[in-house]
C-alpha cells in the first residue's frame, strides 16, 4: 500500500462535523487583553499590493497561523514554508475560509509585494495563504508583541530571527506557538481541531483495543529526512518542490553531494554549475542550508542510499512473490511475526508525507 | 541585553559565604547609568529604530527591566509590605477510603453557565460528601461526565463523556492496584476563585485545638482579623487587604480558596487522589492565560506512570482523574523487601512506627503537586494549580520529642522542628512558604503575559499568594519548607535581621530530600523553579519584638534567566535602586526583602534537634545512597542536550539526545527507556551558550549529582538526592551535570524537562518510559477529547534502549 493511497484513505475516513451556529462573532471574549487593544493594528501590504491592518482585517476573530520569514534566507525559512505549505494542503478549503495563513517579511526593505509573489509561486503557495510586507518598525513591533522577538539583536540580524510560528484563535484567545520542525499531522490538527474547536470523528484515532503497542523504530537519517527533506523532496515519489531523490546517491559524486547538503548556499554563491542547473530546473528555489553537521549530513545520505536499494529490492521482488527481506541500515522491530514488519516497513515509503506511526489527523470533509 | 558571565561557583562549607558581584561594572547609580549606555552604544545603528519600536508600544512594557513581563507595574492599591498576616497552608486532609457505594450522592453540581465554575456552597456541599463513584483500577468509563448537557449547549453535542478523564484501558489502568489499594482519600475541585467555606476546618489534624494552633496559639487566627479564630471560612482571594477579590476567572486553584492547599501523607498509606476539574467550560473565560483542560503531577513522586500526571494525559470539565500515589519507598522491589531495617518505617499513629519495604536512604520529605498540561503549563500553574505535600517518615515524623535519634543513635526520628501534640505532623514550628512573583492588571486581577518570549517575570514577591506578609514566630527553632513556585523566577535567599546582618539557617534537605548532612549557610543557593530547599532557623537568639527579614538576591531583567547578584549592602541600604519611575521599574522589584518575621516570646521547651550535631564529620540524617564503583562502571550513558537546536540562538527550543538531531517535544517519540531495576547515567549539558539557564527536572526518580562541569559538586549538594538540576549561567549553576539515577518499581511513562515553564511550554521536554527489561511493546500515547480518549502509536529513537558510549 503505497503512501499516496493510504493518505487518500485516511483523508476520507475522517468526517468534520461542522457545527453550524456557534459561530464567535465576538473579537476576543470579553475581558480578554488580547484583542484591539493589545495587537498593533499596523498596516501591512500584502503579495498583490492591497493594504491591509494587521488586527482588523487579518487576525480579528479568525483562527490563524503566522510566521515571519525573508525570502533571501538560505536556511530556515523554506522549510517553514514548506511545512506550511503541506498543512495547507492537509486542511484543504478551510484555509482561507476559516483558518488564515500569514507570512510576514522581516526584510520589507527588499521583499516587495513583487519578490513575494515570486516567492510564493516558487512554492506553490495555494490561496488563503497572503504573504506580507510593511514598514521595518511596524513589522518589529508585531514581532514584539506576539512573542516572536527577544533581542535586539534579531532586528539586526536576519538570521538570527526566531523559527517559531504562532498559531492561535483570535475569537477565543487561545494562542500557542509552534516550531516549524513539528509534525505536519500534529500542527494541522492543531489548526483544525483545537482551535477550530470543530468536532472531529477519526477513524485513525484508534481505540484502546486497534492501537498499535509495537513502537516504529526509525534510523536517524531517516528522521531527519522525515524533518527536514520531506517538507520538498520525495525519493521515489517524484518530484516535489525539490528534485526526486531516488538513485541521487548514484548520479553524484559522494564529495560533491556531501558538500550540497550541508552548504548549499555556498555553493550556490561560488555558481557551482551543478547546483546553477538545479536551481533553474526548479524555479528558481534555493537549496537551503539546514545546518546540519558532518554526522548528520552523513546520516541523511545513507538514508538515501539504503532507501534506494530498498525500493529498487521491492519492485523486483514485487514481481515474484511477496518476500521478506532486510535492506541494510534498516531496524526492524523483533516479533515472531516477521510479516508484521514487513507491512510496517511498506509505510515507511517516503514521497513527502510523514509515513506510519502517525495518525489520528483530521483533514477536511472532502465533501 | 547583553548577557554577564557568572564565574564559577565558589567554594563554601561551613564557613561563611558571601557573593561578589557577577557583573563587571561598579556598583551605584553613575555606573548603571555608564552600563545602560554603553549597551545602548553597542546597539547604536539599531538603537533609533528599535528604542522608538520599544518606547512607542502601550505602556513601557519594553523597558530595560521587562518586569511585569509585557505590562506596567503592578499597583499596589496603597497597600505597604509587611502589614498583612501571612497566611498558613490549609490542610486537604485525608479520609479513610470507604467500600461503600454512596446510594444517592449527586456528582459534582454543573454551572450555572458556560463561563462559570458550579456555586460556591454547591462545590462545598459536594466536597463535604463521601467519595463517590468509588475508585476503580481501570479508568471509569461507564458513567457520564456529570455536565454532558451543559457543554453540549456550550460547546457542541455530545453523545458521550466519560465521567473519568483518565485514558482507559489496560496500560492506564493502576498498576499493582490490590498491592497498593488505597488506603485513604482526598478530593478536590479544580475551581475559579472564591470565598473559602471552612470545609476543611474539621480536616485539620490540629483541629484549630492543638498546639500553636489552639486558642492562644500563634496560629489560631488564620489571618490576623477578628472573625477567623480557629476557622478558614470567610477567607477571600486578595492579595492584601487594599487589593481587590480576585475574579473567579483571573485565578483557579485547588477547591478555589486560599489558604493555599497542603497535604499531609504518610509513607505505607496509599493515597486515591480524586482530582475534579471545575473549571468553566468555555475556555475563553480565563481572563486571557489558563486552559480549562488540566494534568496534575506530584513532582517528584515515585508514582507510576499512569498517575505521574504528564502533559498529555489531561482531562477535562466535569470529570474527575484519579491519581493513586502507592507512597513507597524507591527500592521497595529490590532492597529491604522483608521490611526489616528500622530506617524504613512509617508513624503508626501511636507512638510507634511500622516498617515498610524499601531503601530508606530514599526517604522524601518536602514535595509539591502542580499541573503539566500541554502547552499551558506555566499559565496554569501561575493562575493557582498547585499545591504542597510533606511526606512524613519514622525518619522526618514532624514530632520533635518522640524516641530522638540525638538521644539515642538506635533511634531513627531525626526530631526536625515540628511540634509536639500529635503522634507525627505536627506544624507549628514546620512551615511551608511558598515563594512566587505575580503582577496584576490595573484592576489589581492577576495577570500573564502569553506572549512572552522567554519566560514570564512578574514584579510583586508573594508567599502563599499574599503580597508581602509579616509572619509571627516563637523564639525557638523553626523549620522552613521554601518552594520556588515561580514560572521563570530564580531566587537567592538570605536572612537578616533588622539591622541588616546576616542571620545563618542551616540547609537540611535539597529538593525535598533531608541530606546526608546539614549545611549551615548564610546565604541560601540559588533556587530554580520547582526547587526545595528545608531550612532550619533559630529565632532563640531573638526577642519579643524583634524583626527580621528574608531578602532576594537575584536580579532578572528578563524571563531567560538570573543576571546579577546584588549585594546584600546595596539591598538594604537603598542603593539598589528598584522602584518605579516614569511608569517602569529602574531595576528589578523582587530584589529586596519579601517576608518579614516578628518574634514572640516562647515560653515552651525546644525539644528539636541541633543541626550543628549534623553538620559535615558529625552525625548522619540520612546516608546518602551512593552508587557503588561497580553500578557506575555498568550503568549505560545518555547524553541530553537542552538549549537552541545546533547551538544556536535562532532555532526553537530543543533537546538533544545522544548526540542526535535537536527535537522538541512530541510525547509520541520515546527518546529513552531504561530498564526498571537499573542505574544509569544521565549528562545533562546546557547547549545554548551565554545567558541562558534551564532547570532540568527528570521526573520519579531522584538522582545524585556525580559532578559539574567535570568537578566535584557544591557542599550543598554533595550530601543531596535532586530532581531538579540547575545548567546554565547562574551563580550556584554549571554547563554541564552528571547525574546518576536509578529506575525502580513502575514501568511507565515519564518525562524530562526544563522546569522553567515557558521553555517546557515551548517544548524542552522529552518523554521517557521505565520498561520490564526485554519489553518490547510501547505504551500508546493518549489524545483526550471531550468524547473520551483515542490513540496515536508510538514511536522510538534509535539509541531509546542503548544510550551513548561512556565519555
Amino acid at each position: 500500500m503505497n503512501m499516496r493511497s493510504t493518505t487518500a484513505s485516511w483523508m476520507a475516513a475522517i468526517v468534520f462535523v461542522l457545527f453550524a451556529g456557534l459561530g464567535r462573532a465576538v473579537a476576543a471574549p470579553p475581558g480578554s487583553p488580547w484583542g484591539a487593544g493589545y495587537f498593533p493594528n499596523v498596516p501591512l501590504v500584502n503579495q498583490d499590493g492591497k493594504t491591509l491592518r494587521f488586527y482588523d482585517d487579518l487576525i480579528k476573530d479568525k483562527v490563524v497561523a503566522i510566521n515571519f520569514i525573508y525570502t533571501s534566507c538560505g536556511d530556515m525559512c523554506p522549510l517553514e514554508t514548506a511545512k506550511l505549505r503541506q498543512v495547507q494542503q492537509m486542511l484543504g478549503e478551510l484555509v482561507g475560509k476559516e483558518i488564515f495563513f500569514y507570512s510576514i517579511s522581516i526584510d520589507p526593505e527588499r521583499d516587495t509585494p513583487e519578490v513575494l509573489k515570486k516567492f510564493m509561486e516558487k512554492f506553490e503557495v495555494g490561496p488563503g495563504w497572503q504573504f506580507l510586507t510593511g514598514k521595518k518598525e511596524d513589522i518589529t513591533l508585531l514581532r514584539k508583541k506576539l512573542g516572536l522577538l527577544g533581542d535586539e539583536i534579531e532586528v539586526r540580524n536576519l538570521s538570527a530571527h526566531r523559527a517559531s510560528m504562532l498559531l492561535g484563535n483570535e475569537a477565543t484567545g487561545v494562542w500557542m506557538k509552534r516550531s516549524p520542525y513539528e509534525n505536519t499531522k500534529l500542527l494541522t490538527n492543531l489548526l483544525g481541531h483545537r482551535l477550530l474547536n470543530r468536532s472531529v470523528v477519526s477513524a485513525q484515532g484508534q481505540s484502546y483495543a486497534a492501537a498499535d503497542h509495537r513502537a516504529k523504530r526509525y534510523d536517524r537519517g531517516e528522521y531527519l529526512f522525515r524533518t527536514r527533506c520531506a517538507v520538498c523532496h520525495t525519493v521515489g515519489g517524484g518530484d516535489g518542490l525539490g528534485p526526486d531523490l531516488l538513485g541521487v546517491t548514484d548520479r553524484r559524486d559522494p564529495a560533491w553531494l556531501a558538500r550540497w547538503v550541508k552548504e548549499p548556499s555556498k555553493m550556490l554563491a561560488e555558481k557551482d554549475p551543478i547546483a546553477m542547473a538545479l536551481l533553474a530546473q526548479y524555479k528558481d528555489l534555493p537549496m537551503p542550508t539546514l545546518g546540519l553537521n558532518d554526522q548528520e549530513v552523513g546520516m541523511v545520505i545513507d538514508y538515501l542510499k539504503a532507501e534506494t536499494l530498498r525500493l529498487a529490492q521491492d519492485h523486483d521482488e514485487h514481481e515474484h512473490h511477496h518476500h521478506h527481506h532486510h535492506a541494510p541500515g534498516h531496524h526492524h522491530p523483533p516479533g515472531p511475526d516477521d510479516h508484521q514488519g514487513e507491512h510496517e516497513h511498506h509505510h515507511h515509503v517516503s514521497d513527502g508525507q510523514d509515513a506510519a506511526g502517525d495518525a489520528a489527523v483530521p483533514a477536511p470533509d472532502q465533501g | 541585553m547583553q548577557r554577564i558571565h557568572a564565574p564559577s561557583p565558589s567554594p563554601t562549607g561551613d564557613v561563611d559565604r558571601i557573593h561578589g558581584r557577577l557583573s563587571l561594572r561598579k556598583p551605584g547609580p553613575v555606573a548603571h547609568a555608564r552600563h545602560l549606555a554603553a549597551a545602548i552604544a553597542r546597539a547604536l545603528p539599531a538603537a533609533a529604530v528599535v528604542a522608538g519600536v520599544f518606547g512607542a508600544t502601550t505602556g513601557p512594557a519594553y523597558a530595560k527591566f521587562d518586569i511585569p513581563t509585557g505590562a506596567p507595574p503592578s499597583p499596589l492599591f496603597g497597600a505597604q509590605p509587611f502589614t498583612q498576616k501571612m497566611l498558613r497552608f490549609e490542610e486537604f486532609g485525608l479520609q479513610r477510603m470507604t467500600s461503600r457505594e454512596c446510594r444517592n450522592c449527586p456528582p459534582l453540581p454543573p454551572p450555572a453557565d458556560c463561563f462559570s465554575s458550579p456555586a460556591n456552597q454547591a462545590i462545598d456541599t459536594f466536597l463535604g460528601q463521601d467519595l463517590h463513584p468509588l475508585p476503580s483500577r481501570q479508568a471509569n468509563t461507564r458513567k457520564q461526565n456529570p455536565w454532558k448537557a451543559k457543554i453540549s449547549e456550550c460547546v457542541r453535542p455530545l453523545a458521550y463523556s466519560p465521567a473519568e478523564g483518565r485514558s482507559p484501558g489496560e496500560w492506564f489502568a493502576h498498576q499493582r492496584w490490590d498491592e497498593f489499594f488505597p488506603v485513604v482519600y482526598f478530593q478536590t475541585a479544580q475551581a475559579g476563585a472564591r470565598v473559602n467555606g471552612g470545609v476543611r476546618d474539621r480536616m485539620q489534624r490540629h483541629r484549630y485545638q492543638l498546639g500553636e494552633f489552639g486558642p492562644g496559639g500563634l496560629y489560631h487566627n488564620t489571618t490576623g482579623l477578628a472573625g477567623f479564630d480557629g476557622t478558614a471560612r470567610g477567607i477571600e482571594i486578595r492579595f492584601h487587604p487594599n487589593m481587590p477579590v480576585q475574579d473567579p476567572r483571573a485565578l483557579w486553584t485547588f477547591d478555589g480558596t486560599l489558604p493555599p492547599k497542603l497535604l499531609q501523607a504518610r509513607y505505607g498509606e496509599p493515597i486515591l487522589f480524586r482530582h475534579y476539574n471545575a473549571l468553566p467550560i468555555d475556555e475563553t473565560a480565563n481572563y486571557g492565560f489558563g486552559l480549562h483542560k488540566i494534568s496534575t503531577h506530584q513532582h517528584n513522586g515515585h508514582n507510576p506512570g499512569e498517575s505521574d500526571g504528564g502533559p498529555h494525559p489531561f482531562f477535562y470539565p466535569g470529570q474527575y482523574f484519579d491519581y493513586r500515589w502507592p507512597m513507597i519507598l524507591a527500592g521497595h522491589d529490590h532492597i529491604n523487601t522483608d521490611a526489616s531495617d528500622p530506617r524504613a518505617a512509617t508513624p503508626d499513629g501511636f507512638g510507634g512506627t511500622i516498617r515498610i519495604p524499601g531503601d530508606w536512604r530514599e526517604t522524601m520529605s518536602t514535595h509539591w503537586f502542580h499541573d503539566h498540561m500541554l502547552d499551558f503549563t506555566a499559565q496554569n500553574v501561575y493562575k493557582g494549580n498547585a499545591a504542597m505535600m510533606n511526606i512524613y517518615s519514622a525518619i522526618d515524623r514532624g514530632n520533635e520529642a518522640l524516641d530522638c535519634h540525638y538521644e539515642d543513635n538506635r533511634n531513627v526520628n531525626l526530631c526536625l522542628p515540628s511540634g509536639t501534640a500529635l503522634d507525627w505532623g505536627n506544624r507549628d514550628y514546620d512551615v511551608n512558604l511558598l515563594i512566587a512573583d505575580k503582577a496584576w492588571d490595573q484592576n489589581g486581577q492577576l495577570y500573564f503575559n502569553i506572549f512572552n518570549t522567554d519566560g514570564f517575570l512578574g514584579d510583586q514577591m508573594t508567599v502563599n499568594w499574599l503580597y508581602k506578609p509579616y509572619f509571627e514566630v516563637r523564639a525557638r527553632k523553626y523549620r522552613f519548607r521554601i518552594l520556588n513556585g515561580s514560572v521563570s523566577r530564580y531566587f537567592k535567599i538570605a536572612l537578616v535581621d533588622a539591622a541588616g546582618n546576616r542571620v545563618p539557617v542551616y540547609l537540611i534537605a535539597n529538593d525535598g530530600n533531608i541530606m546526608e548532612h546539614a549545611v549551615r549557610l548564610l546565604e541560601l543557593p540559588e533556587q530554580a523553579i520547582a526547587e526545595r530547599y528545608d531550612i532550619i532557623v533559630d529565632f532563640s537568639p531573638f526577642q519579643e519584638g524583634d524583626r527580621l527579614y528574608m531578602v532576594n538576591l537575584l536580579e532578572h531583567d528578563d524571563g531567560a534567566g538570573p543576571k546579577d547578584l546584588i549585594p546584600l549592602n546595596e539591598v538594604l541600604s537603598g542603593e539598589y535602586e528598584n522602584h518605579v519611575e516614569d511608569g517602569e521599574y529602574e531595576g528589578d522589584p523582587a530584589v529586596g526583602k519579601f517576608l518579614e518575621f516578628r518574634v514572640k516570646a516562647y515560653d515552651g521547651i525546644d525539644l528539636s534537634m541541633n543541626p550543628a550535631d549534623y553538620a559535615e564529620g558529625k552525625k548522619k540524617m540520612i546516608e546518602l545512597p551512593r552508587p557503588t564503583a561497580q553500578e557506575l562502571a555498568n550503568a549505560k550513558h545518555r547524553v541530553f542536550e537542552f538549549g537552541r537546536s545546533d547551538g544556536t540562538d535562532d532555532k526553537p527550543w530543543t533537546v538533544k539526545t545522544d548526540g542526535g538531531p535537536g527535537f522538541t517535544a512530541d510525547v509520541r517519540r520515546l527518546s529513552a527507556a531504561p530498564d526498571e531495576g537499573t542505574l544509569e547515567i544521565w549528562h545533562l549539558e546546557n547547549g545554548a551558550g551565554g545567558g541562558w539557564a534551564h532547570p532540568v527536572h527528570i521526573h520519579f526518580e531522584e538522582g545524585i549529582i556525580l559532578s559539574r562541569d567535570g568537578q566535584p559538586p557544591p557542599v550543598w549538594e554533595r550530601w543531596a538526592r535532586k530532581d531538579v538540576f540547575r545548567i546554565g549561567d547562574g551563580p550556584d549553576s554549571s554547563r554541564d551535570v552528571t547525574v546518576a539515577i536509578r529506575f525502580r518499581e513502575f514501568p511507565g511513562t515519564y518525562v524530562e524537562h526544563c522546569h522553567n515553564t515557558q521553555h517546557e511550554d515551548h517544548a524542552m521536554l522529552l518523554r521517557y518510559d521505565v520498561e520490564n527489561p526485554g519489553q518490547i511493546i510501547q505504551i500508546p500515547a493518549p489524545m483526550p477529547d471531550w468524547e473520551g480518549v483515542v490513540y496515536e502509536d508510538t514511536f522510538t529513537l534509535p539509541t531509546y534502549k542503548t544510550g551513548s558510549p561512556a565519555p
